[in-house]
Protein backbone atom coordinates (compact mmCIF):
# COMPACT_ATOMS: atom_id res chain seq x y z
CA UNK A 1 0.00 0.00 0.00
CA UNK A 2 1.33 3.36 -0.62
CA UNK A 3 1.18 5.91 2.11
CA UNK A 4 -1.36 7.95 0.07
CA UNK A 5 -3.98 4.99 0.28
CA UNK A 6 -2.93 4.32 4.40
CA UNK A 7 -3.59 8.39 4.63
CA UNK A 8 -7.24 7.51 3.04
CA UNK A 9 -7.70 4.97 5.35
CA UNK A 10 -6.90 6.93 8.52
CA UNK A 11 -8.94 9.55 7.05
CA UNK A 12 -12.17 7.33 6.98
CA UNK A 13 -11.59 5.83 10.15
CA UNK A 14 -11.14 9.24 11.28
CA UNK A 15 -14.43 10.57 9.90
CA UNK A 16 -16.09 7.09 10.86
CA UNK A 17 -15.08 7.74 14.42
CA UNK A 18 -16.19 11.13 15.05
CA UNK A 19 -19.46 10.11 13.04
CA UNK A 20 -19.85 7.11 15.57
CA UNK A 21 -19.33 9.39 18.83
CA UNK A 22 -22.04 12.13 17.53
CA UNK A 23 -24.20 9.54 16.92
CA UNK A 24 -23.67 8.47 20.65
CA UNK A 25 -24.56 11.92 21.69
CA UNK A 26 -27.72 12.04 19.71
CA UNK A 27 -29.08 8.65 20.49
CA UNK A 28 -28.41 9.28 24.27
CA UNK A 29 -30.00 12.77 23.84
CA UNK A 30 -32.34 12.39 26.74
CA UNK A 31 -29.05 11.77 29.19
CA UNK A 32 -26.02 13.85 27.10
CA UNK A 33 -27.97 17.39 25.70
CA UNK A 34 -31.48 17.22 27.50
CA UNK A 35 -30.61 17.52 31.23
CA UNK A 36 -27.58 20.28 30.97
CA UNK A 37 -29.60 22.34 28.99
CA UNK A 38 -32.04 22.34 31.68
CA UNK A 39 -29.86 22.68 34.34
CA UNK A 40 -28.76 26.32 32.48
CA UNK A 41 -32.20 27.16 31.72
CA UNK A 42 -32.67 26.53 36.12
CA UNK A 43 -29.70 29.05 37.04
CA UNK A 44 -31.09 30.67 34.07
CA UNK A 45 -34.27 31.06 35.95
CA UNK A 46 -33.61 31.46 39.50
CA UNK A 47 -30.66 33.51 39.44
CA UNK A 48 -31.99 35.93 36.16
CA UNK A 49 -35.60 35.85 37.14
CA UNK A 50 -36.24 35.46 40.76
CA UNK A 51 -33.40 37.13 41.93
CA UNK A 52 -32.60 39.36 38.79
CA UNK A 53 -35.51 41.46 40.05
CA UNK A 54 -33.66 42.50 42.98
CA UNK A 55 -30.29 42.63 41.55
CA UNK A 56 -31.40 44.00 37.87
CA UNK A 57 -28.01 45.11 36.53
CA UNK A 58 -24.73 44.31 36.96
CA UNK A 59 -21.54 45.81 35.36
CA UNK A 60 -24.64 47.94 33.32
CA UNK A 61 -26.06 44.86 32.47
CA UNK A 62 -29.22 42.89 33.34
CA UNK A 63 -28.73 40.20 35.20
CA UNK A 64 -29.71 37.65 32.82
CA UNK A 65 -27.97 39.30 30.35
CA UNK A 66 -24.80 39.40 32.38
CA UNK A 67 -25.14 35.65 33.37
CA UNK A 68 -25.86 33.93 30.01
CA UNK A 69 -22.05 34.33 28.86
CA UNK A 70 -20.91 32.40 31.92
CA UNK A 71 -23.68 29.84 31.33
CA UNK A 72 -22.92 29.00 28.33
CA UNK A 73 -19.30 28.32 29.25
CA UNK A 74 -19.86 26.86 31.98
CA UNK A 75 -22.57 24.13 29.82
CA UNK A 76 -19.96 23.66 27.13
CA UNK A 77 -17.12 23.09 29.69
CA UNK A 78 -18.80 20.35 31.99
CA UNK A 79 -20.65 18.73 29.02
CA UNK A 80 -17.38 18.58 26.89
CA UNK A 81 -15.80 17.12 29.71
CA UNK A 82 -18.56 15.10 30.52
CA UNK A 83 -18.72 13.45 26.96
CA UNK A 84 -15.11 12.53 26.67
CA UNK A 85 -14.31 11.51 29.99
CA UNK A 86 -17.47 9.16 30.20
CA UNK A 87 -17.36 7.76 26.73
CA UNK A 88 -13.91 6.62 26.35
CA UNK A 89 -14.17 5.08 29.90
CA UNK A 90 -16.89 3.19 28.58
CA UNK A 91 -14.66 2.17 25.92
CA UNK A 92 -12.06 1.11 28.25
CA UNK A 93 -13.72 -0.05 30.89
CA UNK A 94 -15.88 -2.63 28.62
CA UNK A 95 -13.06 -3.21 26.31
CA UNK A 96 -14.07 -2.39 22.92
CA UNK A 97 -11.92 0.14 22.82
CA UNK A 98 -9.74 -2.84 21.57
CA UNK A 99 -11.51 -2.07 17.95
CA UNK A 100 -9.43 1.28 18.14
CA UNK A 101 -6.82 0.21 19.31
CA UNK A 102 -5.84 -2.37 16.50
CA UNK A 103 -6.85 0.05 14.18
CA UNK A 104 -4.64 2.05 11.11
CA UNK A 105 -5.65 4.71 13.58
CA UNK A 106 -2.80 7.08 14.90
CA UNK A 107 -3.37 8.08 18.50
CA UNK A 108 -3.81 12.18 17.80
CA UNK A 109 -6.71 10.67 15.00
CA UNK A 110 -8.44 8.57 18.19
CA UNK A 111 -8.20 11.66 20.25
CA UNK A 112 -9.76 14.02 17.06
CA UNK A 113 -12.88 11.75 16.91
CA UNK A 114 -13.56 11.74 21.03
CA UNK A 115 -13.03 15.87 20.16
CA UNK A 116 -15.76 15.89 17.88
CA UNK A 117 -18.35 13.96 19.79
CA UNK A 118 -17.72 16.07 22.74
CA UNK A 119 -17.92 19.25 21.09
CA UNK A 120 -20.80 18.42 18.83
CA UNK A 121 -22.42 17.37 22.66
CA UNK A 122 -21.45 20.68 24.00
CA UNK A 123 -22.31 23.09 21.20
CA UNK A 124 -25.74 21.30 20.85
CA UNK A 125 -26.67 21.86 24.58
CA UNK A 126 -25.41 25.67 24.56
CA UNK A 127 -27.34 26.58 21.62
CA UNK A 128 -30.22 24.84 23.51
CA UNK A 129 -29.54 27.37 26.93
CA UNK A 130 -29.03 30.39 24.22
CA UNK A 131 -32.39 29.80 22.19
CA UNK A 132 -34.33 29.51 25.59
CA UNK A 133 -32.42 32.72 27.28
CA UNK A 134 -32.93 34.64 23.91
CA UNK A 135 -36.09 36.50 25.05
CA UNK A 136 -34.39 37.51 28.09
CA UNK A 137 -31.01 38.01 27.29
CA UNK A 138 -30.31 40.91 24.69
CA UNK A 139 -26.86 39.88 23.33
CA UNK A 140 -24.62 39.62 20.13
CA UNK A 141 -22.33 42.25 20.48
CA UNK A 142 -18.96 40.34 18.87
CA UNK A 143 -20.66 36.72 18.48
CA UNK A 144 -17.75 35.56 16.44
CA UNK A 145 -15.54 36.21 18.84
CA UNK A 146 -17.73 34.74 22.00
CA UNK A 147 -17.83 31.64 19.57
CA UNK A 148 -14.12 31.31 19.69
CA UNK A 149 -13.94 31.57 23.48
CA UNK A 150 -16.46 28.61 23.45
CA UNK A 151 -14.70 26.68 21.27
CA UNK A 152 -11.32 26.73 23.33
CA UNK A 153 -13.16 26.12 26.33
CA UNK A 154 -14.51 22.96 24.23
CA UNK A 155 -11.27 21.71 23.29
CA UNK A 156 -9.97 22.32 26.58
CA UNK A 157 -12.22 20.44 28.32
CA UNK A 158 -12.74 17.58 25.49
CA UNK A 159 -8.70 17.38 26.28
CA UNK A 160 -8.95 17.08 29.82
CA UNK A 161 -11.71 14.47 29.38
CA UNK A 162 -9.82 12.65 27.40
CA UNK A 163 -7.11 12.17 29.63
CA UNK A 164 -9.42 11.56 32.77
CA UNK A 165 -10.84 8.55 30.41
CA UNK A 166 -7.98 6.97 30.29
CA UNK A 167 -6.68 7.38 33.88
CA UNK A 168 -9.95 6.01 35.29
CA UNK A 169 -10.44 2.89 35.98
CA UNK A 170 -13.47 3.17 38.10
CA UNK A 171 -16.38 5.10 37.68
CA UNK A 172 -15.40 7.18 41.05
CA UNK A 173 -12.60 7.92 40.05
CA UNK A 174 -14.16 9.29 36.78
CA UNK A 175 -16.51 10.94 38.61
CA UNK A 176 -14.45 12.44 41.36
CA UNK A 177 -12.74 14.48 38.73
CA UNK A 178 -15.83 16.05 37.54
CA UNK A 179 -17.05 16.60 40.95
CA UNK A 180 -14.00 17.95 42.41
CA UNK A 181 -12.32 19.57 39.69
CA UNK A 182 -14.63 20.51 36.79
CA UNK A 183 -17.88 21.62 39.13
CA UNK A 184 -16.17 23.89 41.49
CA UNK A 185 -14.13 25.18 38.30
CA UNK A 186 -17.19 26.16 36.49
CA UNK A 187 -19.17 27.79 40.05
CA UNK A 188 -16.02 29.75 40.72
CA UNK A 189 -15.30 31.13 37.33
CA UNK A 190 -17.25 34.69 37.57
CA UNK A 191 -20.10 33.37 36.14
CA UNK A 192 -22.87 35.07 38.12
CA UNK A 193 -20.72 37.56 39.35
CA UNK A 194 -17.75 40.18 38.36
CA UNK A 195 -14.66 39.53 39.94
CA UNK A 196 -14.03 43.19 40.96
CA UNK A 197 -17.07 43.51 42.93
CA UNK A 198 -15.94 40.68 45.37
CA UNK A 199 -13.78 40.99 48.51
CA UNK A 200 -10.54 39.25 49.38
CA UNK A 201 -10.25 36.55 49.20
CA UNK A 202 -12.51 35.70 46.49
CA UNK A 203 -11.70 38.33 43.99
CA UNK A 204 -8.32 36.78 43.76
CA UNK A 205 -9.32 33.02 43.61
CA UNK A 206 -11.56 34.06 40.76
CA UNK A 207 -8.67 35.07 38.57
CA UNK A 208 -6.93 31.89 39.66
CA UNK A 209 -9.95 30.09 37.79
CA UNK A 210 -8.64 29.59 34.35
CA UNK A 211 -12.36 29.25 33.28
CA UNK A 212 -12.88 32.78 34.67
CA UNK A 213 -10.91 34.36 31.66
CA UNK A 214 -12.99 31.99 29.19
CA UNK A 215 -16.30 33.30 30.65
CA UNK A 216 -14.70 37.09 30.77
CA UNK A 217 -14.04 36.86 26.67
CA UNK A 218 -17.49 35.14 26.08
CA UNK A 219 -19.20 38.02 27.92
CA UNK A 220 -16.86 40.92 26.23
CA UNK A 221 -18.15 38.73 22.95
CA UNK A 222 -22.23 38.40 23.43
CA UNK A 223 -22.44 41.80 25.51
CA UNK A 224 -18.99 43.95 24.93
CA UNK A 225 -18.13 43.98 28.87
CA UNK A 226 -14.97 42.61 30.04
CA UNK A 227 -12.82 42.60 33.13
CA UNK A 228 -9.52 41.03 31.58
CA UNK A 229 -7.42 41.59 28.44
CA UNK A 230 -9.87 39.29 25.93
CA UNK A 231 -7.13 38.87 23.77
CA UNK A 232 -4.36 37.99 26.07
CA UNK A 233 -6.82 35.45 27.59
CA UNK A 234 -8.06 33.96 24.08
CA UNK A 235 -4.19 33.74 23.37
CA UNK A 236 -3.48 32.39 26.82
CA UNK A 237 -6.99 29.91 25.89
CA UNK A 238 -5.42 28.68 22.77
CA UNK A 239 -1.69 27.69 24.47
CA UNK A 240 -3.92 25.52 26.87
CA UNK A 241 -6.29 24.34 24.35
CA UNK A 242 -3.08 23.07 22.34
CA UNK A 243 -1.14 21.86 25.14
CA UNK A 244 -4.35 19.74 26.68
CA UNK A 245 -5.41 18.45 23.01
CA UNK A 246 -1.46 17.43 22.22
CA UNK A 247 -0.88 15.52 25.78
CA UNK A 248 -4.29 13.63 25.40
CA UNK A 249 -3.31 12.49 21.77
CA UNK A 250 0.29 11.36 23.02
CA UNK A 251 -1.45 9.57 25.87
CA UNK A 252 -3.45 7.82 23.73
CA UNK A 253 -0.89 7.14 21.24
CA UNK A 254 0.97 6.01 24.23
CA UNK A 255 -1.51 3.30 25.03
CA UNK A 256 -0.99 5.45 28.39
CA UNK A 257 -3.19 3.42 30.89
CA UNK A 258 -5.23 1.63 28.31
CA UNK A 259 -2.80 -0.70 26.88
CA UNK A 260 -1.14 -3.40 29.54
CA UNK B 1 -6.15 -1.07 -1.44
CA UNK B 2 -5.02 -4.62 0.39
CA UNK B 3 -3.65 -5.07 -3.19
CA UNK B 4 -1.39 -1.64 -2.74
CA UNK B 5 -0.55 -2.97 0.57
CA UNK B 6 0.86 -6.74 -0.70
CA UNK B 7 2.14 -5.00 -4.07
CA UNK B 8 4.58 -2.60 -1.26
CA UNK B 9 6.06 -6.16 -0.15
CA UNK B 10 9.25 -7.73 -0.66
CA UNK B 11 9.56 -11.25 -1.87
CA UNK B 12 10.43 -11.72 1.30
CA UNK B 13 7.62 -9.71 3.29
CA UNK B 14 5.26 -12.05 0.80
CA UNK B 15 6.67 -15.47 2.08
CA UNK B 16 6.27 -14.55 5.98
CA UNK B 17 2.51 -13.24 7.11
CA UNK B 18 4.08 -13.03 10.53
CA UNK B 19 7.72 -12.69 12.31
CA UNK B 20 8.49 -12.48 15.86
CA UNK B 21 12.17 -10.97 16.67
CA UNK B 22 13.49 -11.77 20.30
CA UNK B 23 10.18 -10.53 21.76
CA UNK B 24 10.10 -10.07 25.18
CA UNK B 25 7.06 -8.35 27.79
CA UNK B 26 7.34 -7.86 31.24
CA UNK B 27 4.19 -6.24 32.61
CA UNK B 28 4.27 -3.56 35.42
CA UNK B 29 3.60 -5.83 37.98
CA UNK B 30 6.62 -7.66 37.28
CA UNK B 31 4.88 -10.94 35.20
CA UNK B 32 7.16 -11.60 32.38
CA UNK B 33 4.79 -12.77 29.48
CA UNK B 34 6.81 -13.38 27.06
CA UNK B 35 11.07 -14.07 27.39
CA UNK B 36 12.49 -13.62 23.86
CA UNK B 37 10.38 -15.95 21.66
CA UNK B 38 10.79 -16.42 17.92
CA UNK B 39 8.51 -17.26 15.30
CA UNK B 40 7.65 -17.24 11.73
CA UNK B 41 4.48 -18.03 10.25
CA UNK B 42 4.32 -18.45 6.69
CA UNK B 43 1.56 -16.71 4.27
CA UNK B 44 -0.88 -18.87 3.73
CA UNK B 45 -0.64 -21.19 6.58
CA UNK B 46 -3.11 -22.53 9.00
CA UNK B 47 -1.26 -22.37 12.38
CA UNK B 48 -1.59 -23.00 15.73
CA UNK B 49 -0.52 -21.94 19.01
CA UNK B 50 -1.03 -24.28 21.89
CA UNK B 51 0.29 -23.77 25.71
CA UNK B 52 -1.32 -23.77 29.30
CA UNK B 53 -3.16 -20.49 30.71
CA UNK B 54 -0.90 -17.68 31.30
CA UNK B 55 1.68 -19.48 28.76
CA UNK B 56 1.72 -15.70 26.36
CA UNK B 57 -0.29 -16.44 23.73
CA UNK B 58 -2.61 -13.62 24.35
CA UNK B 59 0.08 -11.20 24.98
CA UNK B 60 1.92 -12.17 21.78
CA UNK B 61 -1.38 -11.61 19.72
CA UNK B 62 -1.05 -8.14 21.71
CA UNK B 63 1.52 -7.13 20.38
CA UNK B 64 1.01 -8.24 17.02
CA UNK B 65 -1.68 -5.94 17.20
CA UNK B 66 -0.92 -3.00 18.62
CA UNK B 67 -3.36 -3.55 22.08
CA UNK B 68 -0.44 -4.50 24.20
CA UNK B 69 2.68 -1.64 24.56
CA UNK B 70 5.51 -2.49 22.01
CA UNK B 71 8.22 -3.89 24.32
CA UNK B 72 11.45 -5.07 23.44
CA UNK B 73 11.81 -7.39 20.45
CA UNK B 74 10.42 -6.92 17.21
CA UNK B 75 6.93 -7.94 15.23
CA UNK B 76 6.54 -7.83 11.99
CA UNK B 77 3.10 -8.87 9.95
CA UNK B 78 3.96 -9.24 5.89
CA UNK B 79 7.23 -7.01 6.66
CA UNK B 80 5.92 -4.10 8.43
CA UNK B 81 6.80 -3.81 12.36
CA UNK B 82 3.42 -4.02 13.71
CA UNK B 83 4.34 -1.40 16.58
CA UNK B 84 5.30 1.23 14.27
CA UNK B 85 3.75 0.95 11.29
CA UNK B 86 0.00 1.19 10.95
CA UNK B 87 -0.36 -0.83 7.59
CA UNK B 88 0.33 -3.90 9.79
CA UNK B 89 -2.96 -3.23 11.49
CA UNK B 90 -4.78 -3.21 7.99
CA UNK B 91 -3.36 -6.38 7.00
CA UNK B 92 -4.20 -7.83 10.17
CA UNK B 93 -7.79 -9.16 11.89
CA UNK B 94 -7.76 -9.65 15.49
CA UNK B 95 -10.84 -11.52 17.61
CA UNK B 96 -9.69 -11.58 20.58
CA UNK B 97 -10.74 -13.89 23.60
CA UNK B 98 -13.09 -11.87 25.30
CA UNK B 99 -15.71 -11.16 23.49
CA UNK B 100 -15.84 -7.05 23.70
CA UNK B 101 -18.38 -5.14 21.45
CA UNK B 102 -19.77 -1.60 21.27
CA UNK B 103 -23.08 -1.75 22.74
CA UNK B 104 -24.06 1.50 21.30
CA UNK B 105 -23.81 0.03 18.16
CA UNK B 106 -26.65 -2.72 16.18
CA UNK B 107 -24.97 -5.74 14.82
CA UNK B 108 -24.34 -4.85 11.55
CA UNK B 109 -22.93 -1.08 12.79
CA UNK B 110 -20.63 -3.15 14.64
CA UNK B 111 -19.00 -4.39 11.83
CA UNK B 112 -19.53 -1.65 9.34
CA UNK B 113 -18.54 0.74 12.14
CA UNK B 114 -14.97 -1.40 12.45
CA UNK B 115 -14.68 -1.61 8.72
CA UNK B 116 -14.58 2.02 7.96
CA UNK B 117 -12.10 2.27 11.16
CA UNK B 118 -10.03 0.36 8.53
CA UNK B 119 -10.51 2.40 5.74
CA UNK B 120 -13.59 0.91 3.52
CA UNK B 121 -16.26 3.24 2.23
CA UNK B 122 -19.47 3.54 3.56
CA UNK B 123 -21.00 1.81 1.11
CA UNK B 124 -18.39 -0.89 0.62
CA UNK B 125 -18.89 -1.80 4.51
CA UNK B 126 -22.54 -1.64 4.24
CA UNK B 127 -22.17 -4.31 1.58
CA UNK B 128 -19.27 -6.59 3.44
CA UNK B 129 -21.48 -6.57 6.59
CA UNK B 130 -24.31 -7.94 4.88
CA UNK B 131 -22.17 -10.52 3.34
CA UNK B 132 -21.21 -11.53 6.75
CA UNK B 133 -24.08 -11.80 8.50
CA UNK B 134 -25.42 -14.10 6.03
CA UNK B 135 -22.30 -16.33 6.39
CA UNK B 136 -22.39 -16.13 10.14
CA UNK B 137 -25.89 -16.30 10.06
CA UNK B 138 -26.89 -13.40 11.94
CA UNK B 139 -28.65 -11.44 9.48
CA UNK B 140 -31.99 -12.05 11.09
CA UNK B 141 -29.93 -9.86 14.46
CA UNK B 142 -28.69 -6.98 12.47
CA UNK B 143 -30.23 -4.63 14.19
CA UNK B 144 -30.03 -5.91 17.71
CA UNK B 145 -27.80 -4.50 19.90
CA UNK B 146 -24.80 -7.30 21.11
CA UNK B 147 -25.80 -7.33 24.19
CA UNK B 148 -29.07 -8.59 23.43
CA UNK B 149 -27.42 -11.84 21.56
CA UNK B 150 -26.23 -14.74 22.81
CA UNK B 151 -23.02 -15.66 23.86
CA UNK B 152 -22.73 -17.84 20.62
CA UNK B 153 -24.08 -14.99 18.59
CA UNK B 154 -21.41 -12.46 19.91
CA UNK B 155 -18.54 -15.07 19.31
CA UNK B 156 -19.20 -15.37 15.74
CA UNK B 157 -19.88 -11.48 15.55
CA UNK B 158 -16.44 -11.26 16.76
CA UNK B 159 -15.12 -13.26 14.37
CA UNK B 160 -17.09 -11.72 11.75
CA UNK B 161 -15.38 -8.11 12.77
CA UNK B 162 -12.16 -9.42 12.92
CA UNK B 163 -12.74 -10.79 9.00
CA UNK B 164 -14.73 -7.75 8.06
CA UNK B 165 -11.90 -5.66 6.29
CA UNK B 166 -10.60 -8.43 4.17
CA UNK B 167 -7.02 -9.08 6.14
CA UNK B 168 -4.46 -11.30 4.75
CA UNK B 169 -3.65 -12.21 8.24
CA UNK B 170 -6.93 -13.35 10.96
CA UNK B 171 -5.20 -13.90 14.38
CA UNK B 172 -8.32 -15.71 16.57
CA UNK B 173 -7.57 -15.98 19.99
CA UNK B 174 -9.67 -18.76 21.51
CA UNK B 175 -12.13 -18.53 19.15
CA UNK B 176 -14.38 -21.76 19.86
CA UNK B 177 -14.54 -21.43 23.88
CA UNK B 178 -17.77 -21.72 25.41
CA UNK B 179 -19.38 -22.26 22.00
CA UNK B 180 -21.51 -25.54 21.36
CA UNK B 181 -19.88 -28.42 19.16
CA UNK B 182 -22.36 -27.78 16.26
CA UNK B 183 -21.12 -23.86 16.11
CA UNK B 184 -17.68 -25.40 16.47
CA UNK B 185 -17.90 -27.49 13.58
CA UNK B 186 -19.64 -24.68 11.57
CA UNK B 187 -16.70 -21.93 12.68
CA UNK B 188 -13.96 -24.51 11.31
CA UNK B 189 -15.90 -25.05 8.04
CA UNK B 190 -15.84 -21.67 7.47
CA UNK B 191 -12.16 -20.81 8.07
CA UNK B 192 -11.41 -23.93 6.30
CA UNK B 193 -13.19 -22.26 3.32
CA UNK B 194 -11.58 -18.63 4.02
CA UNK B 195 -7.84 -20.49 3.98
CA UNK B 196 -8.29 -22.35 1.43
CA UNK B 197 -10.23 -20.29 -1.20
CA UNK B 198 -9.13 -16.93 -0.52
CA UNK B 199 -5.59 -18.08 1.01
CA UNK B 200 -6.10 -16.39 4.35
CA UNK B 201 -3.19 -16.88 7.01
CA UNK B 202 -4.85 -17.81 10.14
CA UNK B 203 -3.28 -18.16 13.59
CA UNK B 204 -5.23 -19.41 15.57
CA UNK B 205 -4.90 -20.51 19.80
CA UNK B 206 -7.24 -23.14 21.54
CA UNK B 207 -7.21 -25.06 24.32
CA UNK B 208 -8.70 -27.74 22.03
CA UNK B 209 -5.90 -30.02 21.21
CA UNK B 210 -8.07 -32.09 18.03
CA UNK B 211 -8.80 -28.30 17.04
CA UNK B 212 -5.50 -27.62 16.44
CA UNK B 213 -5.39 -30.94 15.24
CA UNK B 214 -8.25 -31.05 13.05
CA UNK B 215 -7.24 -27.34 11.14
CA UNK B 216 -3.90 -26.82 11.28
CA UNK B 217 -0.65 -27.10 9.40
CA UNK B 218 1.53 -26.22 11.83
CA UNK B 219 1.59 -25.77 15.83
CA UNK B 220 3.94 -24.67 18.01
CA UNK B 221 4.30 -25.10 21.87
CA UNK B 222 4.34 -22.15 24.12
CA UNK B 223 5.57 -21.76 27.59
CA UNK B 224 6.23 -19.63 30.06
CA UNK B 225 6.69 -16.90 27.12
CA UNK B 226 8.93 -19.05 25.09
CA UNK B 227 8.10 -21.51 21.88
CA UNK B 228 9.26 -24.73 23.05
CA UNK B 229 8.78 -26.41 19.95
CA UNK B 230 7.24 -25.87 16.25
CA UNK B 231 6.23 -28.16 13.25
CA UNK B 232 3.97 -30.00 11.53
CA UNK B 233 1.21 -32.00 13.94
CA UNK B 234 2.59 -35.46 12.72
CA UNK B 235 6.32 -34.01 13.24
CA UNK B 236 5.61 -33.11 16.70
CA UNK B 237 4.11 -36.10 17.47
CA UNK B 238 7.13 -37.91 15.90
CA UNK B 239 9.22 -36.01 17.81
CA UNK B 240 7.99 -35.97 21.66
CA UNK B 241 6.35 -39.60 21.15
CA UNK B 242 2.94 -40.70 21.80
CA UNK B 243 -0.15 -40.99 19.29
CA UNK B 244 -1.71 -38.47 18.75
CA UNK B 245 -0.90 -34.21 19.08
CA UNK B 246 -2.10 -34.16 22.61
CA UNK B 247 0.49 -36.55 23.91
CA UNK B 248 3.32 -34.61 22.02
CA UNK B 249 1.48 -31.46 24.00
CA UNK B 250 1.81 -32.69 27.45
CA UNK B 251 5.46 -34.20 26.80
CA UNK B 252 6.74 -31.58 25.59
CA UNK B 253 5.38 -29.42 28.20
CA UNK B 254 6.72 -31.41 31.02
CA UNK B 255 10.73 -31.52 29.61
Amino acid sequence: MSSVDLRVAQRRGLFALAGRETRRVLSLWTQTILPPALTAVLFLAVFGGALGRRIETLEGLPYPTFILPGLLVMTVASQAFANASTSLFQAKSEGYVDDLLSSPLHGWQIAVGYLAGSLVRSFAAAAIVAAVAAPFASVGYQPALALVALFLTGLIFSALGVITGMWAETFDQHSFIASIVITPLALVGGVFYSARTLDEPWSTLTRADPLYYLVDATRAGLTGFHESAVWISLIVAAVVAAATSAAAAGLLARGWRIKP
Amino acid sequence: MLEGALDAMTELDKKTALRVDRLTKVYADGTHALDGLELRIGTGSFFGLLGPNGAGKTTLIGCATGLVRAPPGRVFVFGHDAATDARARLLTGVATQDVHLDRFLTTREVLTYHGRYFGMTRRAAGERADELLEDFDLTPKAATKPNRLSGGMRRRLLIARALMHRPRLAILDEPTAGVDLELRHELWRYLRKLHGEEGLTVLLTTHYIEEAEALCERVAFIRAGRIVDEGAPNELVERHGGERLEDAYLEAMQT
